[in-house]
C-alpha cells in the first residue's frame, strides 16, 4: 500500500481523548475564528443561478489564483484556513499558466446546462423506420466504430490529468470531469449508434491510434492540451459537422448535434488553454511549435487512414455508385480542407504565428486532387 | 513519458501516397466491410427508458461475455471491434474483470446520465436572500460545507486516476467512473457555494481527516481503492448527508443534501456490487480487503476525531451553544456517529464479509460506544 495515514489512530491515547472530550461537551471550538475572508456571494442573474463567475470574489475568487501555487498541496479548499498537519497529495500542475483558461468557468457552467442522455434524447427507432442502405449501414457502422477509438483517448487524457492538478484549480478540475463524463457520453451514444444500426462494429483503426497515442502520452500538460482539446477535439467538431449535414438518418443528425456542442466546448477550452499559456510564457512559444512540429503527423494519420477516409466518402455521396463515390470524394476533400484549416486558424489564433507555413500538412493537403 | 507512434505519417510515403491515390481515383479498399465481426440487431427492452447499454448485451458486444482474464485487445478498440495489426498497447494495469466489475454497472451509469443536476440552477439559491442565521448556526454550517468541499475533492482524484488504467474492454466501468468523478465535483461546487453564501465564508481545513483520506487515492488495486473509497469512505457521507439533511437550517440546505444523496447513494450502490462481486469471482482477494479495511476504517476513528468536524455538527445538530444545545447536540451526534458504524458493518455483511465484525477494531468501538450511549439512554433506532 503506498500511503498510511500518519497515525494509527485508533491506537493513538491523544485522538480517542479529543473525541471524548468534545462528546462530553467540553467544545474547544477553535475553528470558530477562523482566520478566513467573510463573504455572501449572490447570484447576479437569477435566471442564471448562482455560477461560480459570481464566486469570483477576493481570496475565495479564480482570478486572485497566483500563477505559482506554492503554498497549497494539500485538498484544503481555496480561501480556507490551513493549520495542523496536511498531507501532501504530490500535484505536479501547480503553475496557473499550464491549465488555464479564461473561459474554463464559463464552460464548466454551460456543460452541465446542456447535460443530455444519449439512451432517451436519440430517436433510435427512426432507424427501424427508416434503415439505410446495406453499404450505408456498414459505413456507419465503421465511422462510429472509428469515433469510438477517438472518445475513448478522449475519456483517458483528462482522466489522467485530474488527479495530478492542484486542488486550488476546483473550476479547472471540474471542467474536466464534465469533460470525462462528456466523453464518456460520446462513447456510449457512439457505440449505440453503431450495434443499434444491425452491422455490428467494424474494424478499429491501428494509424489512428498510433497517433492518438503519441498525443494522448504528451509530457506536459498544455502540449497533450493542444493535441487533444485543440486538434482532436476540432477534428472532432468539424467531423460531427460534417457528419450532421450529410446525415444519412434522424438519428445520425440528432446525435452529431449533440456531438457537436460537446465538442465545440473541448475545442474551445484547448483553445483558451493554449492562449493563456502563450502569453503568460512567451519563452514557451518556440517549444511549441517544435513540439507541434514533431507530432501534428498525428492529424494526416485522422485523415488519411482508410477506417475514417472511405466510410466517409461512402456517407457524403450517400452510396457506392461511381456519382455517389464522386460526390463523396468531393465532399470529403472540403471537409480535409476545412479541417486543416480551422487548425492553423485556430494554432495562430492562439498565439502561434505563421503556423501553417511552418508546418508541412498543408504540402501534402494540396496534392489532394478529386478529377472532374 | 511521451510514447512514439511507430511511424510519422508525414513522413510514411505509403500512406500519404495511398490516400491520395484514393481521393483521386475513387478507388475503395473496402476490406473494413469485411471485418470479422459480429452482427447484431439490438432493440429498446423498454421504449420508456430509452436504449440502454443493458439492451446491447448480446454476444461478443456484451458485457457478459467478458472474460475473466481480458486477453484479447489490449488496444483502444471498441469491444467486438476487429483489432486490426499495428494497433498500440494502451497499457491497462486492470484486466482482470472481477477487479472492476459490479452487478448492475450499466445501470448505475445509465442512471448517473439521467440524474445529472445543475448546482446552479436547480438549488433555489434566490431563497436565501433576506436569511439571517445565528451567528453559531451560520459558521457550524461554513464549517460542516468547508469540510465537505475539502473531502469531495479527494473523491473526484480517486476514480480519475483509476480510469486510464482500466482495460478499454470494461467500457461500462470507465463510464460509471466518469459519471463519478462529475458528481463528485458537482459536490464540491455545491458545498463551496453553500460556504460562500452563508456570510461567513470557508472556515478551517480539517487535516486529520486529510491525513486519513489520502490513503483512498493511493490504494495498491481498484479494488481495494473501491472498497475504501465507494464502501468507507463514501458509505460515511452518505450517512452524513442523511443526517445533516436532518438537521439543515434551511430548505436551501436540505435541497442540497437531498440532491448530493441520490448520487452518493449510487456510487455505494457501486462499491457493494462490486465488493460482492469481487468476494464471489475472486475469493483469493478477501484476505487482501480484509488488510485494506483495516486500515481503511483508520478513516472512521479519525472522522470521529476531526473536532472542526465533530463540534460544528453538534452545534447544527443542538441549534446553537447554550448547554441544552450542546446537551441535545450531543445526543443526536452519537447517533449519527454510531449508525455510520452500524451501516458500514451491515452493507460488509450483505456483501458477503460477515466476518468483518470478529476482526475489526472499529466494530468493537461501536459495540463500546452503543452500550455507552445506551447507558446514557441514548438509543439508536
Amino acid at each position: 500500500m503506498a500511503f498510511y495515514a500518519d497515525k494509527d489512530y485508533t491506537q493513538d491515547e491523544t485522538v480517542l481523548e479529543a473525541a471524548n472530550q468534545v462528546m462530553a461537551g467540553n467544545l474547544s471550538l477553535h475553528w470558530y475564528d477562523a482566520n478566513t475572508e467573510k463573504i455572501k456571494g449572490k447570484p447576479s442573474d437569477l435566471r442564471r443561478g448562482l455560477t461560480y463567475q459570481d464566486l469570483d470574489i477576493g481570496s475565495y475568487g479564480y482570478s486572485a489564483i497566483p500563477e505559482h501555487v506554492r503554498t497549497s498541496q494539500s485538498m484544503v479548499a481555496r480561501g480556507s484556513e490551513k493549520w495542523g498537519k496536511l498531507p501532501d497529495m504530490g500535484y505536479v500542475v501547480n503553475r496557473k499558466s499550464d491549465i488555464w483558461s479564461d473561459n474554463v468557468a464559463d464552460l464548466y457552467e454551460e456543460d452541465k446546462a446542456r447535460r443530455w442522455a444519449p439512451a432517451v434524447d436519440v430517436p433510435w427507432s427512426d432507424l427501424d423506420a427508416h434503415p439505410l442502405t446495406a453499404e450505408v449501414e456498414a459505413a456507419c457502422a465503421q465511422l462510429y466504430t472509428f469515433l469510438q477509438e477517438c472518445a475513448l483517448i478522449s475519456l483517458d487524457f483528462p482522466s489522467r490529468w485530474v488527479p495530478l492538478v492542484n486542488q486550488d484549480f476546483i473550476e479547472q478540475k471540474s471542467w474536466m470531469c464534465a469533460q470525462m463524463l462528456d466523453w464518456a457520453r460520446l462513447n456510449e451514444g457512439f457505440r449505440k449508434r453503431a450495434l443499434y444500426g444491425g452491422a455490428g462494429l467494424k474494424r478499429a483503426c491501428a494509424t489512428a491510434e498510433q497517433g492518438l497515442k503519441e498525443w494522448s502520452y504528451a509530457e506536459t500538460f498544455p502540449q497533450g492540451s493542444v493535441s487533444i482539446n485543440l486538434s482532436l477535439g476540432g477534428f472532432m467538431l468539424a467531423l460531427c459537422r460534417h457528419v450532421a449535414a450529410f446525415a444519412p438518418s434522424k438519428v445520425d443528425h440528432a446525435l452529431m448535434g449533440y456531438a457537436i456542442q460537446d465538442t465545440a466546448r473541448q475545442t474551445s477550452y484547448g483553445l483558451g488553454q493554449l492562449r493563456y499559456f502563450l502569453k503568460h510564457r512567451p519563452g514557451e512559444i518556440e517549444a511549441m511549435q517544435e513540439y507541434i512540429d514533431e507530432t501534428e503527423h498525428t492529424m494526416l494519420a485522422l485523415l488519411g487512414s482508410p477506417e475514417l477516409l472511405e466510410p466517409l466518402i461512402i456517407i457524403s455521396g450517400g452510396g457506392l455508385e461511381k456519382d455517389q463515390i464522386r460526390a463523396g470524394r468531393i465532399a470529403t476533400s472540403k471537409f480535409i480542407r476545412l479541417v486543416t484549416h480551422e487548425y492553423f486558424e485556430r494554432l495562430e489564433a492562439a498565439g502561434l504565428e505563421g503556423r501553417s507555413k511552418r508546418s508541412r500538412i498543408p504540402g501534402i493537403i494540396d496534392r489532394i486532387e478529386v478529377p472532374a | 513519458m511521451a510514447y512514439l507512434s511507430t511511424r510519422n505519417f508525414i513522413e510514411d510515403k505509403d500512406f500519404v501516397d495511398k490516400w491520395l491515390y484514393t481521393m483521386r481515383t475513387g478507388e475503395l479498399d473496402l476490406s473494413w466491410m469485411k471485418a470479422a465481426t459480429e452482427k447484431v440487431k439490438p432493440h429498446e427492452a423498454n421504449p420508456r427508458r430509452g436504449l440502454t447499454y443493458r439492451d446491447l448485451d448480446i454476444g461478443s458486444y456484451g458485457f457478459t461475455d467478458i472474460p475473466e482474464k481480458v486477453r484479447s485487445n489490449r488496444s483502444y478498440a471498441p469491444r467486438g471491434a476487429e483489432v486490426p495489426e499495428g494497433a498500440p498497447d494502451a497499457q491497462p494495469w486492470v484486466s482482470r474483470k472481477s477487479e472492476v466489475w459490479a452487478f448492475n454497472t450499466e445501470s448505475y451509469y445509465e442512471e448517473a446520465v439521467t440524474r445529472q443536476w445543475n448546482v446552479t440552477t436547480d438549488i433555489p439559491w434566490e431563497r436565501l436572500d433576506g436569511v439571517e442565521m445565528p451567528e453559531t448556526i451560520g459558521k457550524a454550517l461554513s464549517q460542516l460545507m468547508t469540510f465537505l468541499t475539502e473531502v469531495e475533492m479527494i473523491a473526484t482524484d480517486t476514480p480519475a486516476m483509476w480510469l486510464p488504467r482500466l482495460s478499454p474492454d470494461f467500457i461500462e466501468v470507465k463510464a460509471f467512473i466518469a459519471s463519478q468523478a462529475m458528481d463528485e465535483a458537482r459536490h464540491t461546487e455545491a458545498f463551496r457555494k453553500r460556504a460562500l453564501t452563508t456570510g461567513w465564508g470557508l472556515m478551517k481545513a480539517s487535516p486529520m481527516n486529510e491525513m486519513a483520506l489520502k490513503h483512498l487515492r493511493d490504494a495498491d488495486s481498484f479494488s481495494e481503492m473501491s472498497v475504501a473509497l465507494h464502501l468507507v469512505g463514501e458509505g460515511n457521507v452518505l450517512t452524513l448527508f442523511r443526517f445533516s439533511e436532518y438537521l439543515s437550517p434551511t430548505d436551501v440546505d436540505k435541497r442540497i443534501f437531498r440532491l448530493v444523496m441520490q448520487d452518493e447513494a449510487r456510487h455505494v450502490g457501486y462499491g457493494m456490487q462490486h465488493f460482492k462481486y469481487v468476494l464471489e469471482h475472486f475469493p483469493e482477494k478477501r484476505e487482501v480487503l480484509h488488510a485494506h479495511l483495516d486500515e481503511a476504517e483508520n478513516i472512521s476513528f479519525a472522522g470521529a476525531a476531526a473536532t472542526e468536524l465533530t463540534e460544528s455538527f453538534i452545534i447544527l445538530a443542538g441549534g446553537g451553544l447554550k448547554k441544552e444545545n450542546i446537551d441535545e447536540g450531543i445526543k443526536v451526534t452519537t447517533r449519527f456517529q454510531l449508525k455510520q458504524m452500524e451501516e458500514h458493518f451491515e452493507r460488509l455483511e450483505k456483501c458477503g464479509m460477515p466476518e468483518r465484525k470478529e476482526r475489526s477494531k472499529l466494530y468493537q468501538m461501536f459495540e463500546m460506544g452503543k452500550a455507552a450511549a445506551e447507558m446514557a439512554g441514548i438509543k439508536l433506532n
